[in-house]
């Protein structure tokens, strides 16, 4: 007996390699380690000094090392086509670049976050230490192949963004806005959790034909579900999942918190979950229909079709009414969740597809980073209450931030040269390939409704506003740091040069 | 009972429902989970509530209301309904049908890969080998939720 007891605990932990998690757990190790600093500080009960900038550093220099460890020698924390974990956890090169992505946008928030949180005088160190574990939590997410790891990460990286969304507790609209992410997160967990546990009912029910071991296990779920792609609980299973994926990228009919918690959020939390948190809830999306509900696409592409062009549509129509700033951000994120969408059903029958999503989230990371970098480095004021007009003259009154936010907007809206515009033209043509002509009329319709917004918005950067008195707007007061400086010029080539040499990106991915 | 006006005596009948579902468990040989229900639910998740209630020193409601009450009768109603039936399901003929559990070893699977098992030791076996990634990052959520609270609730002194 004991012998037997022995083999069966070596095997079914021999596939536990935790060295391809050493990124991962780097993070934590990091994050961890920025409560620990908070421990040496002189006397524990002197008020924390917001001018300190000591765990910023090491936030940002650890990331970088991870950074260039991932995308350098990645190929040490990466074993394609092997069981890991037991079947927890699958990577693939795609994964791969997922990761370098979750990385990088976390070193941007983190250079956000160091200013937002010393305008506003709140703790630094546990805040880094929560957005690195939402790093971390998003770079398994994308590698999970496993409901129950899966879930669990997702539950980790939520319950992080409850607080760091009601982060600015003196703030009513911030708690107001954690409070509404809380409650409306904690149903979409429901719907999620429910649609995986039909999804397991009935594949392990020994009554049903082929049915499997470990119905959690997208391979094996994959199985048993092309097996019985008509099963009425199977496609509700899979409805139920998929509807829980939605809430995370704010799609119609799921996107009523987008609006208020983007607004009431404090602005780098807030990029956090316009950027990484759709795009792990966007690929985890195309995994999962190309993986275990790919048997079930004739069913599932009718209804993401309908919510891909009421997304679409809706984003688009609601922002053009809208003047304040963080609440349009929003609107138009649901907007890009929908072209998303659309590149996601595309991915279904085109295989590029997904190079081309992948393409579409770097390039708008990088200008909603630099857009709401302009937010952060604004002003003095309350960020919630940024009004379009606000925006004033600002190419006059600061070329710098004038710059930045033209660019970025730019990019956003898809004028030419820019990195936006060419991932639009992927998406429209994976798109116009997949033969999806009624969506991809929409989303036309959709782009030229938001260039009117955004260009109301470039107006006000661009244009002294005439007749009406100039309200000035105080500039921060604290001036850029060099490296602010250069990492915001770096974002800004960058975003131009994907514009210009798609392919460079197209490459790697 | 839940639209009772007291909050702890509401708070009571609640560890009162959770022993019930924890005596469930126990008839579906889910041994372990009967205990951590009682342990986890019961005990410290309740006893949180408690204090809480404690805490905010939560008034006595006012009189029931007629729609509180006419829903409190109709609560009333369903639950003797749902006894009466179980009592006649358990000893008439007519049985709902009751799938057999089938008699599980404390070291399942050993011979084919991982089967299903309600003892806690096969939990154990599983929980620290397969499913030790998920394990080891559910302590992170824990360890989340704890700053987080702190985070939230902590007065906030800056330096001027």
């Amino acid at each position: 007996m004991n012998d037997l007891l022995i083999n069966f605990l070596r095997e079914t932990s021999q596939t536990n390699h935790w060295f391809v998690l050493l990124p991962e757990i780097a993070l934590a190790l990091l994050a961890i380690s920025m409560l620990g600093l908070d421990l040496f500080k002189k006397s524990p009960n002197a008020p924390s000094n917001p001018a300190s900038r000591l765990n910023t550093r090491i936030s940002i220099i650890g990331q970088i090392g991870i950074f260039i460890a991932i995308s350098c020698f990645g190929s040490a924390f990466y074993e394609e086509n092997r069981v890991l974990f037991g079947g927890l956890l699958e990577q693939s090169e795609k994964t791969q670049f997922m990761r370098c992505f979750f990385v990088f946008a976390s070193i941007s928030i983190t250079l956000l976050s160091d200013r937002y949180l010393g305008k506003f005088k709140l703790p630094k160190a546990e805040y880094l230490h929560l957005s690195l574990l939402v790093c971390a939590g998003f770079m398994l997410l994308v590698q999970s192949a496993h409901f129950i790891l899966f879930f669990v990460v997702l539950e980790m990286v939520t319950v992080a963004f409850y607080v760091l969304v009601a982060f600015q507790r003196t703030h009513l609209l911030s708690l107001e806005a954690g409070l509404k992410y809380l409650t409306l997160g904690a149903l979409s967990s429901t719907i999620l959790l429910f649609g995986i546990v039909l999804l397991y009912g009935i594949a392990g029910n020994p009554e049903m034909a082929g049915f499997v071991q470990d119905g959690f296990q997208f391979k094996e779920l994959q199985q048993f579900i092309s097996l019985h792609p008509e099963n009425l609980i199977v496609r509700l299973g899979a409805l139920l999942v998929i509807s829980g994926i939605c809430f995370k990228i704010g799609a119609v009919p799921f996107q009523i918190w987008v609006p208020d918690v983007y607004q009431g959020a404090p602005t780098p939390t807030t990029a956090y979950l316009a950027t990484a948190s759709k795009a792990a809830g966007i690929f985890i999306l195309i995994q999962l229909l190309q993986g275990p509900f790919l048997a079930l696409s004739a069913f599932l592409i009718p209804f993401l079709s309908v919510i891909c062009a009421v997304t679409i549509l809706y984003g688009n129509i609601a922002a053009t009414g809208q003047t304040n700033i963080k609440r349009l951000i929003g609107l138009s994120g649901i907007s890009h969740a929908g072209y998303l969408l659309l590149g996601v059903i595309a991915a279904i029958s085109v295989p590029f597809a997904f190079d081309a999503v992948l393409f579409y989230l770097t390039v708008y990371m990088v200008s909603s980073i630099l857009a709401f970098g302009t937010i952060t480095y604004l002003g003095q004021v309350e960020e919630s209450t940024i009004e379009l007009r606000d925006f004033n003259g600002l190419l006059h009154r600061s070329p710098f931030l004038g710059s930045l936010g033209l660019i970025s907007l730019g990019s956003l809206a898809g004028i030419p040269p820019l990195g936006g515009f060419i991932g639009k033209l992927l998406l429209f043509w994976v798109a116009y390939q997949a033969g999806l002509f009624f969506l991809l009329a929409v989303a036309i319709i959709g782009v030229v409704i938001s260039i009117y917004y955004y260009f109301g918005w470039l107006r006000a950067i661009v244009l002294r506003p005439e007749g009406e008195e100039l309200v000035e707007y105080p500039l921060d007061s604290s001036p850029l740091l060099l490296s602010e400086r250069c990492f915001f010029i770096s974002l800004l080539t960058l975003v131009v040069i994907l514009g210009l040499f798609p392919g460079l990106l197209l490459n790697l991915i | 009972m839940v639209f009772n006006p007291n909050a702890v005596n509401s708070a009571m009948f609640m560890i009162v429902v959770l022993v019930a579902t924890a005596g469930l468990f126990v008839l579906l040989e889910a041994y372990f989970l009967a205990i951590l229900q009682v342990l986890v639910y019961a005990g410290a998740v309740m006893v949180l509530f408690l204090f809480i209630i404690m805490l905010l020193d939560v008034d006595k409601g006012d009189d029931l209301k007629l729609g509180r009450r006419k829903l409190s009768l109709l609560a009333r109603f369903f639950g003797v309904c749902l006894v009466a039936f179980l009592i006649f399901n358990s000893f008439s003929e007519v049985n709902l049908p009751s799938p057999d559990l089938g008699t599980v070893g404390d070291y399942p699977g050993i011979e084919s890969g991982i089967d299903f098992s309600t003892s806690a030791k096969s939990f154990g076996l599983i929980l620290f080998t397969k499913y030790m990634l998920p394990f080891q990052i559910i302590g992170f959520l824990l360890l989340i939720a704890m700053i987080g609270v702190i985070v939230i609730s902590k007065k906030q002194k800056t330096a001027e």
